[in-house]
């Protein structure tokens, strides 16, 4: 278990000349993607289909090695120290990634017993990640029976199990309504304010513009523009908001 | 632990609710035990001819033995493999039945041409009760069966009938001959006496009538007796399905094993798992070790059918041997095999559609070839040789062992370790695939 806050102007993530290629695929998902994101902050990493999001949270969270490149986690290497990185992340992909035919509550204590926590600990955590997204009374309710809504919240609670210091998240808003997306807005404020760090990826520019501290526009695998939103915009003033922005830098051509 | 012991725990659940699953892995192999059972034995009669191999030591040499060994080759319902035609020979032959390499041995005694000769000269001369000598020789001449218990009853009726048909046609032959030779001379020399000066006179007596009924008489018979010299249980539907389609229900286990495995690569949780700070060994060893607990659990109902179950139908009852320990480790050798295989195959393939046509078809052939639906022994000589390659052909040789031919440990130790080493070299190349996938990124 770790805690959220760090010290002031660490660095949560470095990533230098981040290159991935793929066997077979004519281009590099990453083509020298640099990051660095600062202990604290709320990260948005926007870009287009196919531009290297995935790749590069893959990449962070230990699930892929770059084919060049390097990266540091609170100044750790993932690649010597997998397990200590491990400790101090939490991933919600962008798929639902839960047991379908087990309830709520127990895909929660099954990945909780896998980041160590047991007995009355794990119960009380559980409880917590439920209520904090609103699913304190659907705890028994197996996930194939839940709304999209449901599962998206219950997806972002078993990222949160153990307290993670930096949060991966993969487009968490995708196909839901209204009321969910607010409840995991909610969470993520508050997440904020307890100093996690949380690299976010979304295709709403509205979404990024509320949330993120700063963001990074990528596309071809590398970084087009980096900034507050704020700054973004100020720096391209023919561009109303960060849509027209996004479009300015990626293009209008479909990305299939 | 904790990480083995909540997998484990998770894997449980999750099968405990998939009702399908369930309902594969647990009534489908009764369903096939129950009714395959109760209907294959006339089947297998039928399947049985012109594939039995039969170990020949011929001990005699001679012509007669030379038409015997004929009738049956041209009878069609054995395959004959020459061995020494001496006692070392006969010993070898009955060796080799004893530990399965073949069904039958079939022993010509030494001598049996002259004997045979005798006795059909003494028969013919005594038709005409030319020879007054009392009957000593009132026990036919035997050709000695050595078989292998684990054989089906059918086949050995098989091949008994077929010698039996062999051996009446050599008898009827020597007889004849005998005959032909016995009855001028007799027929001259009682008209001679007879008539006298006046035979070749016109209104003379006809020569005498000969009988033939004596030809029905059996001069030589089959003695057939378990090549191991004790009767465990015997080799009937029961010993042979019950275990045959356990095995095929554990293995079906692919099924829902690689359908749980590319879900989790599908679904994002496998994603997750990785992210952890756990290491894949006690997640992939919980996991496992729910599916051979499983698996475990289908052979003990299986078995239970067979010794409960089965003879309510008015079956014989399933016999489990005498090595309880043996089998309890064959179980889990088989239930590893399985176990490995699915997660195999759950690594290969890409879609739900790769998993329903390549588990369920790949066992259905293995389960061929390894004897669940035919005994291996009752194969072609080509698909015998495949048959070695199939786990299930090595987990079913391993029960027959122990339930029909009262083996021990020692015994099923080559079954043991093939489907140890089976199951590592699965999990093995599962483990490379999965790897080399992961290092690519797809």
């Amino acid at each position: 278990m770790t805690t959220a806050a760090g010290a002031p102007g660490e660095l949560a993530v470095v990533a230098r000349g981040l290159v991935k290629r793929y066997p077979g695929a004519e281009q590099p998902a990453l083509a020298g993607l640099e990051l660095e994101i600062r202990a604290g902050e709320t990260f948005g990493l926007l870009g287009p289909n196919g531009a290297g999001k995935t790749t590069a949270i893959a990449i962070l969270a230990t699930l892929l090695r770059p084919t060049s490149g390097g990266v540091r986690l609170f100044g750790l290497d993932p690649g010597r120290r997998c397990q200590e990185v491990r400790r101090l992340i939490g991933l919600v992909p962008q798929e639902i990634a839960l047991y379908p035919r087990l309830t709520l509550a127990e895909n929660l204590a099954y990945f909780g017993r896998l980041h160590g926590l047991a007995g009355a600990a794990l119960k009380t955590r559980v409880d917590e990640c439920l209520a904090m997204v609103g699913l304190e009374s659907q705890g028994k309710r197996r996930v194939e029976t839940c709304s999209g809504g449901m599962k998206r919240r219950a997806n972002l609670a078993a990222g949160l199990l153990h307290r993670p210091r930096l949060l991966f998240l993969d487009e968490p808003t995708v196909g839901i309504d209204a009321q969910s997306r607010h409840v995991i807005f909610e969470n993520l404020e508050r997440l904020k304010t307890e100093g996690m760090t949380v690299l976010y990826t979304t295709h709403y520019m509205e979404e990024a513009r509320q949330l993120c501290d700063r963001i990074a526009i990528v596309d071809a695998g590398r970084v087009v523009a980096l900034g507050t939103p704020a700054d973004l915009l100020a720096a391209q003033p023919e561009c109303r908001d960060l849509e027209q922005l996004f479009l300015r830098l990626t293009g209008r051509h479909l990305r299939d | 632990m904790g990480a083995f012991f909540a997998t484990l725990r998770k894997e449980l659940l999750l099968l405990r609710r998939d009702r399908g699953g369930l309902a594969l892995l647990f009534l489908m192999p009764l369903v096939l035990v129950l009714v395959v059972s109760l209907v294959q034995d006339n089947v297998l009669k039928l399947t049985g001819e012109g594939s039995i191999e039969v170990l020949l030591v011929d001990r005699d040499g001679g012509p007669a033995a030379r038409r015997l060994v004929d009738g049956l080759k041209e009878s069609g319902a054995v395959r004959l493999v020459e061995t020494a035609g001496d006692a070392e020979g006969e010993a070898e032959a009955r060796r080799r039945v004893a530990v399965g390499d073949y069904p039958f041995a079939l022993v010509i005694p030494a001598g049996l041409g002259a004997e045979l000769e005798r006795r059909a000269a003494a028969l013919a001369r005594r038709a005409f009760a030319a020879d007054e000598a009392p009957e000593d020789d009132a026990n036919p001449l035997e050709l000695a069966v050595y078989f292998d218990p684990a054989v089906q009853g059918a086949f050995r009726a098989t091949l008994v009938n077929a010698l039996r048909r062999a051996s009446l046609g050599l008898e009827v032959a020597e007889k004849g001959r005998q005959l032909g030779e016995v009855l001028p001379r007799q027929v001259a020399e009682q008209m001679g006496q007879a008539l006298g000066p006046y035979r070749n006179l016109p209104g003379a007596p006809a020569p005498p009538v000969v009988t033939f009924s004596w030809q029905d008489r059996e001069l030589l018979a089959v003695r057939t007796e378990i090549a191991a010299g004790k009767i465990v249980a015997q080799p009937d539907s029961v010993q042979q399905n019950v275990p045959a389609w356990t095995l095929f229900g554990m293995f079906f286990i692919v099924v829902p094993l690689s359908g749980s495995l590319l879900r989790e690569r599908q679904e994002g949780t496998l994603q997750r798992l990785l992210s952890l700070p756990v290491s894949g060994l006690p997640l992939l060893g919980g996991k496992l070790a729910a599916y051979v607990l499983v698996g475990c659990a289908q052979a003990l109902v299986m078995l239970l059918v067979g010794r409960l179950l089965l003879p309510r139908f008015g079956t014989p009852i399933l016999q489990f041997g005498g090595d309880l320990p043996a089998l309890i480790l064959l179980v889990l050798a088989c239930a590893l095999a399985a176990t490995g295989y699915g997660l195999l195959i759950g690594t290969l393939v890409r879609s739900y559609e790769q998993a329903a046509m390549l588990g369920p078809v790949s066992i259905v052939l293995a389960a061929a070839l390894g004897g669940i639906m035919v005994p291996v022994y009752a194969m072609p000589p080509a698909m015998r040789s495949l048959s070695a390659l199939s786990p299930l052909a090595w987990g079913l040789e391993g029960f027959i062992e122990l339930f029909v031919r009262r083996g021990d440990l020692a015994r099923i130790a080559p079954q043991l370790a093939s489907l140890l080493v089976f199951a590592a070299g699965c999990l093995g190349l599962a483990w490379f695939v999965f790897a080399r996938r992961r290092s690519g990124g797809r």
